[in-house]
């Protein structure tokens, strides 16, 4: 569907693309640590925190489609689901853990 | 919108701030009991668990920094070609020509308008007829 006919027909813009994608990681970049401090402050362990990062992924991500994109991914990104939906799902990981760990042990330890 | 982002984005990290600050603090509640012997069972340890409230306030503090950071991002760009030069051509500050030979509003003006593709041979036919137009309305 996607082939080399349907892009000369409507063409893509890629500044447009590469915007949105640092937009998003940014926000989701920023998020991660966010969670992370919750996650941490909150005493949470193995399963349930990288559960509790996943949860507050999926409602950024239902943030961003409702606020930022008007409701249409396909409008705002080439591939909705595997650059919107599930790519950036493992971006903010390793922030996640970082502050995590950090505000755990503050907390906790 | 930006005042609200940034209204949002305070009360936010106020509101988170107090909540790490205070489960920090329910945490050394733990040590200022006198001896390890004393330990309390589990639910009560100050450690382990942390009071309701303090859990909700660091709940919601970051569902607000959520709404802050998403609605302070700048804002998204339509990705068709066909969109975003027809937002291009609507919106005001795109047309207004600030450098010669530099296209504004059209992303393609700089192609239709080359003055080697200019037809002079054209124009002046058209202007003639302008003219044979002009003085016959003018004597009728």
């Amino acid at each position: 569907m996607l082939d080399e006919r349907q892009l000369a027909l409507k063409p893509i813009v890629g500044e447009s693309v590469g915007h949105n994608a640092r937009t998003v990681s940014n926000i989701r970049a920023l998020t991660a640590s966010l969670f992370g401090v919750a996650a941490g402050t909150l005493g949470l362990e193995s399963l349930p925190g990288f559960f509790f990062y996943f949860v507050g992924t999926a409602i950024v991500s239902l943030l961003v489609f409702s606020l930022k994109a008007n409701g249409d991914a396909s409008a705002y990104f080439f591939r909705p689901v595997g650059d919107f939906w599930i790519g950036d799902l493992f971006g903010g990981l390793m922030s996640f853990v970082l502050t995590w760990t950090l505000f755990y042990g503050l907390c906790k330890a | 919108m930006a005042f609200a982002a940034s209204l949002l984005n305070i009360v936010g990290i106020v509101f988170l701030a107090h909540a790490v600050y205070s489960a920090y603090e329910h945490s050394l509640l733990a040590s200022a009991s006198q001896s390890p012997s004393l330990r309390l069972p589990n639910e009560s340890d100050p450690k382990l668990s942390l009071p309701i409230d303090i859990a909700l306030e660091t709940l919601f503090s970051v569902l607000l920094l959520c709404v802050g950071v998403v609605l302070s991002s700048p804002d998204l760009k339509p990705i068709q070609w066909s969109k975003w030069a027809g937002n291009l051509e609507r919106s005001k500050e795109a047309r207004i020509v600030d450098e010669a030979g530099v296209a504004a509003g059209n992303p393609y003006a700089q192609l239709e308008e080359r003055p080697g593709f200019w037809d002079p041979r054209g124009a002046k036919k058209a202007f003639g007829l302008w003219v044979t137009e002009g003085s016959k309305s003018g004597s009728s």
